[in-house]
């Protein structure tokens, strides 16, 4: 029997549930809100987990199995839908299609203006390389 | 405020091992979400790292320093951490690398939780699909440069609220049920302490002075019963706890069968009490449950017997664990099986549908 209560794991996945939560709808990225809600299906797999530990048999565990199967469907058909979006408008900011928002709201605008984006290192000067070495006559001394 | 509301649905639980971190984390992911003007990383971090400790202690707090409690609490605060970077990291890939500590974490919490197949299902999964991620994020993120999707997030303070009113709300209702937990664990557990107080007698008149009087207020028995008649999962402790019995006559026998006899009856009684402590973690008990044999033993079978093989005696867990998840997908779950891998291959095709490029 494990020493600890059954409800710590249950806090765990609850925090990791809101957590990905948060992160789904307020992050704007395409790419990170996909990774919140596998963060959010984490959760649910310890709450699975511990349940099924503690009632002594392997139905939560099957379950998680399952879960496992649809986050991976999920996953597939998420990137392509991605890519099919960045393909339109060059961008993963998911604000690039609020023209899909309902007809009577207002359009969300960003006020404050970005930061400048910082300076890039110069790139190190090479020698060119490729270009043939002149040839010298060579000297014969004979 | 936070008083009022709490102790109106439940005046057990204490309101402020609950507010305290959900303040101070709210605070600090509002603080660290990616905006222009950003904040300074120091106060998240000052807000945030107290909120995660203040979690763990308050909330998780149990009186054994074991092992096991040390792999929870370690795996616990890696995903934690690693969550809130996943939510408030600028960069995508380093928001994939932080999603890769939360799905090790989870590994780590499923070994605790004898789920070993499991883990190793998850990690080279997720391990496939993280990489795919990276593949993307150099592809598409390199490409389109400085975004706004990176650097602005969509209602901090909302979405912020949002997710903590939720977990308030889940918080709240899991220390309601653990302190019902507590509560019969403090009336249960005097109980056990007179038991082994008695086992350890010489005589049987000290032990027939111990248990007490049938029928009296202070009998052994009879405080048992009404204990175990408090809680769903000990209803049929009630009636075995008449089975055990025990023999009040005879009282200055010397006889040491006589004393051994009572011992025994004693043990009896300890070994339902251990039970019943030990089902105060599990379920309610759902005897009319339809399930096979074959997901493990159904939920009826005592604490003792569960996972036990029953030609050799030795316990079936953790090392059998993929033979019994085996034997539980294709006997019990077999048509969901089969409905799994139907739903990969349309996902499949689907996928493909999707991204291929029509010119």
């Amino acid at each position: 029997m494990p020493a600890l209560p059954l409800h710590h794991y249950l806090i765990v996945g609850a925090i990791l549930f809101a957590l990905g939560l948060i992160g789904f709808l307020a992050r704007r990225n395409l790419i990170i809100m996909f990774l919140c809600v596998e963060m959010m299906l984490q959760g649910v797999s310890i709450n699975f987990a511990a349940f099924a530990r503690y009632r002594g048999n392997l139905q939560g565990q099957a379950f998680i199995l399952f879960i496992v199967t649809v986050a991976a469907c999920e996953a597939a058909i998420a990137l392509a839908l991605i890519l099919m979006l960045f393909r339109r408008h060059h961008s993963l900011d998911v604000s690039k299609w609020q023209e899909l928002r309902e007809p009577g709201e207002e359009p969300t605008e960003d006020v404050e203006p970005l930061p400048p984006a910082p300076r890039e290192p110069p790139l190190p000067h090479l020698t060119p390389s490729g270009v043939e070495p002149e040839h010298r006559a060579e000297e014969s001394h004979v | 405020m936070p008083y009022c509301l709490f102790s109106a649905v439940s005046p057990s639980v204490e309101w402020w091992p609950i507010v305290l971190p959900l303040l101070a984390g709210g605070a600090a992911i509002y603080l660290l979400l990616p905006r222009p003007q950003a904040y300074p990383m120091l106060w998240g971090i000052a807000l945030g790292l107290p909120a995660l400790v203040l979690t763990l202690v308050l909330l998780t707090r149990s009186g054994v320093i074991s092992p096991e409690t040390i792999l929870f609490w370690s795996f616990s605060a890696v995903a934690i951490l690693a969550g809130t970077l996943l939510v408030t990291q600028h960069n995508p890939a380093r928001a994939a690398l932080a999603f890769t500590l939360v799905v090790l974490s989870t590994c780590g919490l499923f070994l605790l939780l004898a789920a070993p197949f499991l883990m190793a299902a998850t990690i080279i999964i997720y391990a496939g699909a993280i990489i795919v991620t990276f593949l993307f994020v150099i592809m598409l993120a390199a490409q389109s440069g400085l975004s706004d999707a990176d650097d602005r997030s969509r209602e901090p303070l909302l979405t912020t609220l949002t997710g903590f009113i939720l977990l308030g709300t889940l918080l709240f209702v899991l220390q309601h049920y653990d302190n019902g937990v507590n509560e019969a664990a403090r009336e249960l557990d005097p109980l056990v302490e007179r038991v082994q107080k008695i086992q350890s007698l010489d005589t049987r008149e000290a032990m027939v002075q111990e248990v007490g009087e049938p029928g009296k207020d202070d009998d052994l028995f009879r405080q048992f019963k009404r204990v175990y008649s408090r809680k769903p999962q000990w209803k049929d402790l009630e009636e075995r706890v008449e089975h055990v019995g025990f023999d009040w006559s005879d009282i200055d026998s010397k006889d040491a069968k006589a004393v051994e006899k009572s011992k025994e009856q004693l043990k009896a009684l300890g070994t339902l009490a251990a039970s019943a402590r030990q089902r105060l973690n599990w379920m309610p008990l759902l005897a009319r449950a339809p399930l096979s044999n074959m997901s493990g033993p159904p939920p009826t079978v005592e604490f003792e017997n569960v996972r036990r093989d029953e030609t050799q005696q030795l316990p079936r867990m953790p090392a059998d664990n993929a033979a019994y998840l085996g034997r539980s997908l294709f006997g019990d779950f077999l048509l969901p099986v089969e409905l799994g891998g139907m739903l990969l291959l349309v996902a499949t095709v689907g996928a493909i549908a999707i991204a291929f490029r029509r010119s």
